[in-house]
C-alpha cells in the first residue's frame, strides 16, 4: 500500500513539475483518440433520417425508371409497355405515375448543371408527395427544387432559374425519400445521358408540371419515365426487385428497392468514416512518436531519480513503475478528453444533409468504443514508455547519479565522413550520431505528417482528374465530396500543429541535451551562426528524410484506403511545395530554441558542466 | 625560545618577564601551554650576556627575572632589523613565523603582509628548484621521489602563508 | 611604442567586469592592467572566488568586458562581435579547462583535430598536425583511445594539444592541474615546461604554487584586482638539501 502511494505522490509531483510536456502529451494523445473516437462511432447514423423522410413523403418501396430503354420521340402520355406491367404486378398495392422526367440544364447564380426535372400533379400522389420545406408546390411557370439541391446551386424561394432555354420561378423547397439523396442522385444508374452515356455525379433534382416537362425534352435529350410502387410488404422490396430485374447486359436495373435508397444516403457518412479510421491511426503514430520523445528527452533526469530512488531502497520495479504511472495517468484523461470531443464532434459529421429532413440523434457511445479507446491510448503511452522506462531501471545506480548513465553514443563512421563536409553539416551531423533515437523519431513525426499531406493531395488530384466535370458544365459542389474536403483539412491542419510542436519540442531536449557540445564546439572556434546552422541541419536532415518517404508512404496509405478505385498522381510541384515546405518549417521552428540556446555565455555553460 | 622573537617583542617598548612571558602565551594560545615557563628567562639572559639587551632593576621590587625591566639595545635593535628581512625558513616550527607576524604587528615593525610575501617569494624560488631538479630526472627514479616529498611540502607550506596573508590582511585598519 | 608594441603579445588596460546590479554589484574584475610579452609564461595566483578564471574568460573572448580595452598583437579586440571572437579563437588563442571538456564521443586525435576542422583545414592535413602535437604531449600511442580510456593527466594534456591545434598566438589556461593529482600534475607541467622553451606564449590561472613558481612572472589577484606581481629570480637562500633533513 505504501508502495502504491509513494507511486502515486511521486507521480503527480513530477506531472507538476513538467506541465508544458504533460500538456503536450494530452493534446497529442486527445487529438488521436477523439479522430479514433469519431470513426468508431459514425456507423449506421443515417437510417433514422431517412426513416422519417420515407414516412412524412409517403415514400415508395420500389422505383422504376425507363431509363435505359430505346428512346421514345414521343411526348405521349402513354407508359412504355413494361411500366404497365410493374404497376400490376403481386405485391403492389399502391403507385404513383409515370412521370415523365426530362434532362435539361439548369443555368443559376453563375452554376451550369445537369438536373433531372419530373413533371408531376399540382394534386399529392398517393406514393412519393415530395414534402414541401419552404414555399409552395408546382404550378405553372414554377419550379420546386430539391432542398440540398437548392443549397448547392444557392438558390431560394422567389428565386429565377433557367431550365434549358425557359425561365421559371423557384416557387418552393422540397425533400424526397424516392430519388437517392444530392450528389447520388445517378448513384443506381437513374440517369442516362444521350447516347447512353452516364450523366454527371452532381445531377440535381427538380419538380414541374408534366406539361412544362414534357416542353423541356429534346430530340437529343428525349423524356423518361418514372414510377413510384408501394408494396404489401415492404420488407419484400428486394426480392421484388430481383425478380423484376432486366436480364444482365441489357443496361441499368430500372428498379430499385427503398432499402438501396436509404443506403445512398449512408455514403455521406461512410465517406467520412472510410477517411477518419486511417486518420486516427496516424494521429495515433504521430502520439507514440511524440509521447516517446518526450519520455526520452527526461531520461537524464529521470535516471537521476531513478539512481536516487534505488539508493534510497527503492527496487528497479519501482522506478520504472513511477515513470510508467505518469505517462498512464496522462493517457487515460486524454481518451476521456478524447471521448468526449469526438463525441460532440459527431453531429457535425453525421448530419444527413439537406436532402433529408430529421436528425440522426446523438450516436450512441458503446461500452466496446469506449474500452477499445482508453486501451488504444493506453497502448499508446505504454508502447513509448516501456523503453525508457525499462532502460533507465536497468542501469547501474552510481552512474545514473553521476548522469553519465547513457553517454553519448559514438558513431565512428559517421565521425568520419562528418570531416568533409562544411562546418554546419560537420556539426549537425555529429549531433546527430549523438541520439540517433531521438533523429529517428522526428523523422517518424514528420514522415506521418508527410504521408497525411501527400495522401490529401492524391485525393484532391483523384478528384480534379478522374471526376472532374468535362465539356461546358461548372457544376455545382459536390456536398459529399466538400465534407470529406473538410475532415481531411482539419485533420492536415491538426496533424501539422501537432508535428510543429513536436519539432520545437524536440529542438527544446536537443539544446538542452547539448549545451556542453556546443560550448566547447563555440570555445574552439564556432561562430554563433554556425551552431544555429548545426542545430538546423541536425533537425533538417531527418526532416528531409520524413519529407521523401512521406511519398511512396502517402500513396500506399491512398492505394490501401481506396482499395481500387481510380487514383490519380498530384502535379510534382505541389510534391515539391511540400516538401520545401516543411524544411523551411522546421528550419523556422528550431531556429528558435536554437537562438536562444547560442545566447547564453560560453563560460556560464562550461562552469556548470562538470563532465 | 628562539632569541629574535624576544627581542622583537621588545622592541616596541621595555617589558618585565612576566609581561614578555603573558603576550607569549597569548600569542600561542594552547600550544603556550607546552612551553617552559622559565625557558624564556634563560633566553633573557643568554640576551643580556650576549649584550643585546640590559636588565634594570625596578625600585621597590625583589631582584628576580620576572620582575626585572628589559630594554633592548642599540645592537639588539640592528639584530631584529637583520631578522625581520631574513627569509630562511625553520624545518619543523611553524612557531617562530607565526611569532614574527605577531610580533611585527604589535611593534609595528613592519607589515605583516610584506613578510609574508617575501617568505613566500622565497618558497616559491624554493619550489621552482625542486620543481625542475624532480623535472630533470627520469620517471619513478628514487631522487625523484624525495624531490616530490620536498615539493609537497612546500606546497603546502604555501598554502598556509597565504592563509596568513589573508589573516593579516583582514586584520589590516581600513585606509 | 612600437618597439613594446612587436613584442607584446597581450595588453590589457582597465579591465573591468561587473554582475549584478545596485546593491548586489560585484566587481569581479577590477581596473586590471596587464602586459605579457611574447613567449612569457605569467602565472595568476589568488583565492577562490577573486575573479581570476573571470579574467582568463574575459582575455580568451568567452565572455564581454564591462569596460577596459584588450588589444591581442596590436589588434584591439575588445570590441569584436560574436562572430569575429569565435574566429579569434579558432586561430590565435587556444584555451585549457580545468575540467577538460573534451567531447566523450571523439577519440584523442578527433578531439585534437576538431579546431582545425572548424576552421576550414581539409581533413588530412587536420589529422596529421593533430597526430604530431599528440606525440609531442607523448600521447602518440593513445591516440585512438576515448576520453573515458584516459587518465586525467593523459586527457588534459590531449586538451593542451588540441589548444595548440591552430597554432594559437596565446594559450590560455584556466587551472589546468585543479583535478589531477601531483602525478599527473607533473606530467601536465612537463609539457608546459616545453611549450615554454618552444617559446608559447602562456597565461596560467592556477592556485597550485607548483605552476606559479615555474612561470616567468607571477600575479597575485584579490577581489578583482591585481595586488602583487613578482619575477622569481635569484637563487634561494638554502640547500634543498635542508629542506630534505639532511644536516648541511
Amino acid at each position: 500500500m505504501g508502495r502504491i502511494l509513494l507511486v502515486r505522490r511521486l507521480a503527480t509531483r513530477d506531472l507538476r513539475h513538467r506541465p508544458a510536456q504533460a500538456v503536450l502529451l494530452l493534446l497529442v494523445i486527445t487529438a488521436a483518440m477523439a479522430t479514433l473516437t469519431l470513426g468508431l462511432i459514425l456507423h449506421g447514423v443515417t437510417s433514422k433520417p431517412y426513416g422519417q423522410t420515407r414516412a412524412a413523403t409517403a415514400g415508395p418501396d420500389v422505383v422504376a425508371s425507363s431509363v435505359g430503354f430505346p428512346s421514345s420521340k414521343e411526348t405521349s402520355a402513354s407508359a412504355p409497355g413494361r411500366f404497365a406491367t410493374l404497376d400490376h404486378a403481386p405485391g403492389v398495392t399502391a403507385h404513383s405515375g409515370p412521370y415523365p422526367v426530362a434532362w435539361p440544364v439548369v443555368r443559376a447564380h453563375g452554376i451550369t448543371a445537369e438536373v433531372m426535372a419530373e413533371g408531376r400533379d399540382e394534386a399529392p400522389a398517393l406514393v412519393d408527395q415530395p414534402k414541401v420545406i419552404q414555399g409552395t408546390w408546382v404550378r405553372r411557370g414554377g419550379v420546386v427544387m430539391e432542398r440540398a439541391f437548392a443549397d448547392a446551386v444557392g438558390v431560394h424561394v422567389g428565386d429565377h432559374i433557367a431550365l434549358g432555354d425557359q425561365r421559371f420561378r423557384v416557387t418552393g423547397i422540397a425533400v424526397t425519400a424516392a430519388v437517392p439523396v444530392y450528389s447520388q442522385v445517378c448513384f443506381y444508374g437513374g440517369c442516362s445521358g444521350p447516347g447512353g452515356q452516364p450523366r454527371s455525379f452532381d445531377t440535381g433534382l427538380v419538380w414541374l408540371t408534366q406539361a412544362a416537362a414534357r416542353g423541356l425534352a429534346t430530340p437529343g435529350d428525349p423524356l423518361t419515365y418514372y414510377l413510384n410502387l408501394r408494396l404489401r410488404d415492404p420488407a419484400a422490396a428486394p426480392a421484388f426487385v430481383s425478380e423484376h430485374q432486366p436480364p444482365p447486359g441489357s443496361g441499368p436495373p430500372p428498379v430499385t428497392a427503398w432499402q438501396s435508397l436509404r443506403d445512398a444516403a449512408a455514403t455521406l457518412v461512410a465517406q467520412e468514416q472510410h477517411v477518419l479510421v486511417p486518420a486516427s491511426w496516424l494521429l495515433g503514430l504521430l502520439a507514440v512518436a511524440s509521447v516517446a520523445v518526450v519520455a526520452g528527452g527526461r531520461m537524464t533526469e529521470q535516471e537521476k531519480r531513478v539512481g536516487l530512488l534505488k539508493a534510497a531502497g527503492g527496487t528497479p520495479p519501482l522506478a520504472a513503475a513511477v515513470l510508467l504511472a505518469e505517462h498512464l495517468v496522462v493517457a487515460l484523461v486524454a481518451a476521456g478528453a478524447g471521448l468526449a470531443a469526438g463525441w460532440l464532434a459527431a453531429p457535425l459529421l453525421t448530419s444527413p444533409g439537406a436532402s433529408l429532413v430529421g436528425s440522426p440523434g446523438p450516436p450512441s457511445l458503446t461500452w466496446s468504443t469506449v474500452l477499445l479507446v482508453a486501451a488504444a491510448a493506453v497502448a499508446a503511452a505504454a508502447a513509448s514508455t516501456l523503453v525508457p522506462a525499462l532502460r533507465a531501471a536497468r542501469v547501474s545506480t552510481v552512474a545514473a547519479l553521476a548522469g553519465a548513465a547513457h553517454p553519448p553514443r559514438r558513431r565512428a563512421a559517421l565521425i568520419k565522413l562528418s570531416a568533409w563536409l562544411p562546418v554546419p553539416l560537420l556539426l549537425g551531423l555529429r549531433l546527430i550520431a549523438r541520439r540517433p533515437r531521438r533523429v529517428l523519431l522526428s523523422a517518424a513525426s514528420l514522415a506521418v505528417t508527410a504521408t497525411t499531406i501527400v495522401a490529401v493531395l492524391i485525393y484532391h488530384a483523384t478528384l480534379s482528374q478522374h471526376f472532374a466535370r468535362s465539356g461546358p458544365f461548372s457544376g455545382a459542389p459536390d456536398p459529399g465530396n466538400g465534407r470529406v474536403s473538410e475532415v481531411l483539412l482539419v485533420i492536415t491542419v491538426v496533424m501539422a500543429i501537432l508535428a510543429a510542436a513536436n519539432a520545437i519540442f524536440t529542438t527544446w531536449a536537443t539544446v538542452l541535451d547539448t549545451r556542453r557540445f556546443w560550448a566547447i564546439a563555440r570555445s574552439l572556434g564556432a561562430t554563433p551562426q554556425q551552431t544555429i546552422a548545426g542545430l538546423s541541419a541536425a533537425q533538417l536532415l531527418p526532416a528531409l528524410a520524413g519529407a521523401l518517404i512521406g511519398i511512396p508512404a502517402g500513396t500506399a496509405l491512398y492505394t490501401a484506403v481506396q482499395n481500387g478505385g481510380p487514383q490519380g498522381s498530384p502535379p510534382a510541384w505541389s510534391l515539391l511545395a511540400m516538401v520545401l515546405g516543411m524544411l523551411l518549417a522546421v528550419a523556422g521552428l528550431t531556429a528558435i530554441p536554437a537562438r536562444i540556446g547560442a545566447r547564453r555565455p560560453v563560460a556560464e555553460i562550461l562552469q556548470s558542466e562538470t563532465a | 625560545m628562539q632569541q629574535e622573537v624576544v627581542l622583537a617583542m621588545l622592541a616596541k617598548e621595555p617589558s618585565h618577564g612576566y609581561q614578555l612571558r603573558a603576550r607569549l602565551q597569548q600569542a600561542l594560545g594552547p600550544l603556550g601551554d607546552a612551553m617552559n615557563a622559565g625557558q624564556i628567562y634563560v633566553t633573557l639572559a643568554r640576551l643580556e650576556k650576549a649584550g643585546l639587551v640590559t636588565a634594570e632593576h625596578s625600585a621597590g621590587l625583589p631582584d628576580r627575572p620576572d620582575r626585572k625591566m628589559y630594554v633592548l639595545t642599540a645592537a639588539g635593535q640592528q639584530r631584529v632589523a637583520g631578522w625581520l628581512t631574513e627569509v630562511s625558513w625553520p624545518r619543523p616550527g611553524l612557531a617562530e613565523f607565526h611569532l614574527k607576524l605577531a610580533a611585527t604587528a604589535a611593534a609595528r615593525l613592519a607589515d605583516p603582509i610584506a613578510i609574508v610575501d617575501a617568505q613566500r617569494r622565497e618558497l616559491l624560488r624554493r619550489l621552482r628548484d625542486a620543481q625542475r631538479a624532480a623535472m630533470a630526472e627520469p620517471d619513478r627514479s628514487d631522487a625523484g621521489l624525495l624531490l616530490e616529498g620536498i615539493v609537497l611540502r612546500l606546497q603546502a607550506d604555501l598554502r598556509w602563508l597565504e592563509a596568513c596573508e589573508r589573516n593579516w590582511a583582514g586584520r589590516r585598519s581600513p585606509s | 611604442m612600437s618597439d613594446i608594441g612587436s613584442t607584446c603579445m597581450l595588453r590589457a588596460r582597465g579591465l573591468r567586469k561587473e554582475f549584478g546590479r545596485d546593491a548586489a554589484l560585484v566587481h569581479a574584475v577590477d581596473e586590471v592592467d596587464l602586459d605579457v610579452a611574447a613567449g612569457e609564461t605569467v602565472a595568476v595566483m589568488g583565492p577562490s572566488g577573486c575573479g581570476k578564471s573571470t579574467l582568463l574568460h574575459l582575455l580568451g573572448g568567452l565572455d564581454r568586458a564591462s569596460g577596459g580595452t584588450l588589444w591581442l598583437h596590436g589588434r584591439r579586440i575588445d570590441q569584436l562581435g560574436e562572430k569575429a571572437l569565435a574566429r579569434l579563437r579558432r586561430g590565435a588563442i587556444g584555451f585549457v579547462f580545468q575540467a577538460f571538456h573534451l567531447m566523450d564521443e571523439l577519440t584523442a586525435v578527433e578531439n585534437v583535430e576538431l579546431p582545425a576542422l572548424l576552421a576550414g583545414r581539409s581533413p588530412r592535413t587536420a589529422r596529421r598536425h593533430a597526430l604530431g602535437l599528440l606525440d609531442q604531449a607523448g600521447l602518440a600511442d593513445r591516440a585512438k583511445f576515448l576520453p573515458s580510456a584516459l587518465s586525467g593527466g593523459q586527457r588534459q594534456r590531449a586538451a593542451i594539444a588540441r589548444a595548440l591545434a591552430n597554432d594559437p598566438l596565446v594559450v590560455l589556461a584556466d587551472e589546468p592541474t585543479g583535478n589531477l593529482d601531483s602525478a599527473a600534475t607533473l606530467e601536465v607541467l612537463r609539457l608546459f615546461e616545453s611549450l615554454h622553451v618552444a617559446g608559447q606564449t602562456l597565461i596560467i590561472v592556477t592556485h597550485d604554487s607548483r605552476i606559479a613558481a615555474t612561470a616567468d612572472r607571477l600575479i597575485s589577484m584579490r577581489d578583482g584586482a591585481f595586488v602583487d606581481e613578482t619575477r622569481l629570480t635569484g637563487s634561494t637562500t638554502g640547500q634543498l638539501a635542508d629542506l630534505a633533513g639532511l644536516e648541511g
